[in-house]
């Protein structure tokens, strides 16, 4: 059954709740919902579903943007309700005829929605009864994103065979229907029948093609995840490329780049070492963020939007430019959407990402009135940025130092734990926050826990004696848990504020290593899991984060387990404009990018600038 | 070309008949509506100017969940209807407070801006502050203690905010949903938000000084922070949405928006 429906503004109002229904609802599906769906640019989806001890239901919602109205159904998720859809946009319609900004109280529409109700459930009794026809059609179109679809083509393929006997019983409850609650919604509800019969072939025409069109997109999405998968080890070969002697910027002159040669084997004792000073890290540099001149974009924007536009004629569009149009549709929204779509993928956001938030945007203006003098691209494109500024700022306080010293007055050491893809520049990258953190005056330790690639434990022992910090290895073939469990024992020992335990790099897909890595994390408890990747990586970012963000709370043995808490995003310097990786990341993870990477010093370490990124990424 | 050529030479022609009829008017005329233009345009700029200086905007701002949209609808119609839900967007409205219309006379209405508090809608914040009057920051007084970190840090970035230290915008606490028994005081909260925030000036100033932003700093150096120390006026208050009691807001917006 339904468990609660509500009508509110997007001020936050609840203007109407069904009394009748009345149950109290576990924990608080509603706000959890807008706080992690709506406003995370999530709206696009077509349920959400929320756990809590003792209750799990799903929610439905439908906006209406025009008066700023949103409208949620709750229900509990073992029932699949079919006709929630439907009373979601019957109540939206009815009660936008009703609603006066002005008036809070709506006692009049329990009538009406009593009604509406009543219908709703006529309607939905019907489709089961014509089930095999119905069902998975609609269960496939609308609910298909979440319930992972139930087996769809076999039911179809029954459905097609029994839709004659189907139909036949249809008409039979209709009939039973009518007589039972007839008296008072009688005209509306042969209208509803005729109405559903219409659908109803339809559909069973539909049903009876539909099996090799669910075939054709299967095999589609099985190649769409092979070439996913294929492209993860091509961008690899890359980054060898890079590594050659390079001239440092702003690195003294004398700083000799190779140090192998005298360490030996036990590399302890080497004569001297100088210490890396290169300046003050870019992290504490202020960014002057130019603003570049916004007409040019302008302009570019006009010859874009010209083309569509050029069949309407110039005058009307002149003229609704002016007058400002009355409500924007979807056929209205698309060709801006699609523009704006190719954009956000040229700059590598990737696809599935820039679908989401087209879509998402697109749902956020349907319905709303266009101002006048104003464009439809000039629109979306507003929308768009407003969107972007609030998936990329931070949700938690990303202010490091803070928390660091919060564990120093604890005295615990502050411990992050970099994980992520071979290869992504985890170790050089630790070296740098490492130097940022001693400039602030705390002492670092390095725990070398990639004991698996050779050369790992030497490579990061080199930064330390380069920024002379101490550093805790064990070799190698030791269990990187244990190295680091340790290493955090020997931190606390001797005092140290910050431990930086560098991983090995692994694939998302590989489960052996992904279990070890979510041991470790798992047994230390680190203050921060800091999943570090490469900014020029496109619609694999979303394949990586997802990945591991889900292998680290499956494979972990705990129940509430750790999952990623910021990204760091390196290579930053190599991509130009395309600087899509960044967004794409936190919108799969929706943790915010700590750091960025953008050089091969240790000064070369940055905040994300919000702003010049969501610019670029429009330009 | 051609038709290009006809265009001109008829506006040309409309051009002298225009000059011919400003010619048939008097002088005096002519000047007399100069003049009115003229007027008008100070005029408009005038009261732009009056109605700038003399703001009367009172933003509520505060985590999400301590009762922001309530206490807006409590001064605006005095009851909080039937529940809220976490806000999308920011609430809106010049009104005359509830308590205040029973009353004789014509008080001023006052222009109260609810900001959503969700971490993503802050920047929202930014564009209401430069014409505050006074800001009302709302704390959950119930569920005080595990909120009070992140409670602190977007005071501390309110309080730190330009247009914040250069207007010396006041700024009331409202600890809110006091009805409830197990409440913390007013007091309690003040202490363990002046502490909470001498910690934050610490990790922010001290250490990193380019790390952040904004440019002010809070408090006096070297002495334990505590409200008194800001250049605007800091008080903290007590007040319950749900019940109504809010009568030490509405003081503090009648002192800062008088009527």
């Amino acid at each position: 059954m339904l468990e609660q429906l509500l009508i509110f503004t997007r001020g936050g109002l609840i203007l109407w709740t069904c009394k009748e229904l009345g149950n109290a609802l576990k924990g608080s599906p509603i706000d959890t919902l807008i706080r992690s769906c709506l406003l995370e640019e999530r709206s696009g989806a077509a349920s959400y579903n929320y756990d809590a001890p003792g209750a799990a239901y799903t929610l439905k919602w439908t906006f209406h943007n025009e008066l700023g109205l949103v409208f949620v159904a709750v229900y509990q998720r073992i029932l699949h309700l079919l006709y929630v859809d439907e009373l979601l946009s019957m109540v939206k319609r009815e009660f936008s005829a009703i609603y006066d900004p002005k008036r809070t109280i709506y006692n009049d529409f329990d009538e009406t929605f009593r009604q509406l109700r009543k219908e709703a459930e006529a309607r939905a009794e019907e489709l089961k009864k014509t089930k095999p026809v119905g069902k998975p059609l609609t269960n496939n179109k609308k609910q298909g994103q979440v319930q992972k679809s139930d087996g769809g083509s076999k039911k179809k393929s029954d459905g097609v065979s029994a839709s004659d006997g189907g139909e036949g019983d249809g008409t039979k409850g209709r009939r039973l229907e009518n007589l039972s609650n007839g008296n008072h919604v009688d005209t509306e509800e042969t209208k509803a029948n005729g109405l559903f019969n219409g659908k109803e072939n339809t559909s069973s025409n539909i049903g009876a093609f539909d099996v090799n069109k669910l075939q054709k997109l299967r095999s589609k999405g099985g190649k769409k995840i092979d070439t996913v998968a294929n492209k993860g080890p091509k961008a690899e070969p890359k980054k060898t490329i890079t590594k050659k002697n390079r001239v440092w910027d702003n690195s003294p002159p004398e700083a000799k780049l190779d140090f192998t040669d005298p360490v030996g084997e036990n590399g302890d004792n080497v004569v001297e070492v100088v210490a890396a000073d290169q300046g003050e890290s870019m992290m504490d540099k202020e960014e002057d963020f130019s603003s570049e001149s916004e007409t040019e974009e302008e302009e570019e924007e006009v010859g874009k939007d010209s083309k569509p536009d050029a069949k309407k004629g110039w005058f009307s569009s002149m003229f609704q430019s002016i007058a400002g149009k009355a409500n924007l549709d979807r056929s209205d929204l698309e060709p801006a959407l699609k523009a704006l779509k190719d954009r956000l993928m040229n700059k590598n956001v990737a696809e599935v990402i820039a679908e989401k938030l087209c879509e998402s945007v697109a749902a956020s203006l349907e319905g709303k009135k266009l101002a006048s003098f104003t464009r439809i691209s000039s629109t979306v494109q507003a929308a768009m940025e407003e969107a972007l500024v609030r998936i990329l700022t931070p949700r938690r306080s990303i202010d490091i130092l803070r928390d660091v010293h919060a564990a120093k007055e604890q005295r615990k050491p502050y411990v992050v734990v970099f994980v992520g893809v071979n290869g992504v520049g985890k170790s050089t990258n630790l070296a740098k926050v490492a130097y940022w953190l001693l400039q602030h005056k705390l002492s670092v330790m390095m725990a070398a826990c990639d004991t698996f690639r050779s050369g790992a434990v030497e490579q990061l022992r080199t930064h330390a004696r380069r920024l002379q910090i101490p550093i805790f290895e064990k070799g190698y073939e030791k269990d990187p848990a244990v190295v680091a469990k340790e290493a955090i024992q020997e931190a606390t020992r001797n005092g140290s504020d910050v431990v930086l335990v560098d991983t090995a790099g692994r694939m998302q897909d590989n489960e052996p290593l992904m279990r070890a890595l979510s041991k470790l994390i798992y047994l230390n408890n680190p203050d921060l899991v800091l999943f570090v990747g490469e900014a020029l990586v496109g619609n694999d970012a979303v394949d990586q984060l997802s990945k591991f963000n889900q292998k680290l709370a499956d494979l972990s043995t705990s129940p509430n387990p750790r999952l990623i808490d910021g990204i760091l995003l390196t290579k930053f310097d190599t991509i130009d404009d395309k600087v899509g990786a960044a967004l794409s990341m936190v919108y799969i993870s929706g943790s915010p990018v700590m750091f960025v990477g953008c050089g091969q010093s240790y000064t070369d370490l940055k905040k994300l600038n919000v702003k010049s990124i969501v610019k670029t990424l429009l330009k | 070309m051609a038709s290009f050529e006809e265009w001109k030479t008829q506006l040309e022609q409309w051009w002298n008949q225009a000059l011919r009829y400003i010619h048939q008017i008097p002088q005096d005329q002519l000047y007399a509506a100069l003049a009115v233009l003229i007027f008008t345009f100070l005029f408009l700029i005038l009261v732009r100017l009056l109605k700038r200086t003399k703001s009367n905007t009172i933003v509520l701002s505060g985590l999400g969940g301590s009762g922001k949209t309530v206490l807006f609808y409590q001064l605006r119609d005095g009851s909080s209807h039937q529940g809220t839900v976490t806000s999308m967007e920011p609430n809106e409205g010049t009104f005359v407070l509830h308590s205040e219309k029973a009353k004789n006379g014509k008080p001023k209405p006052v222009h109260v801006v609810d900001v959503p508090g969700h971490s993503r809608l802050r920047p929202k914040l930014d564009e209401f502050l430069p014409q505050a009057a006074g800001i009302v920051f709302v704390v959950d007084a119930l569920e005080f203690l595990p909120n009070c970190r992140a409670a602190s840090e977007y005071l501390y970035e309110v309080l730190t905010k330009a247009s914040v230290v250069k207007k010396k915008i006041p700024v009331l606490i409202v600890c809110n949903k006091t009805d409830k028994v197990t409440a913390h005081t007013k007091e309690f909260i003040r202490k363990q938000m002046e502490k909470e925030i001498d910690k934050l000036r610490a990790s922010r100033t001290a250490v990193s000084e380019a790390d952040i932003a904004n440019e002010f700093t809070l408090g006096v150096p070297g002495d334990a922070f505590s409200f008194t120390q800001c250049h605007n006026k800091v008080t903290v208050a007590e007040a319950s949405g749900l019940t109504g009691e809010i009568s030490q807001v509405e003081q503090f917006i009648r002192e800062h928006v008088r009527p």
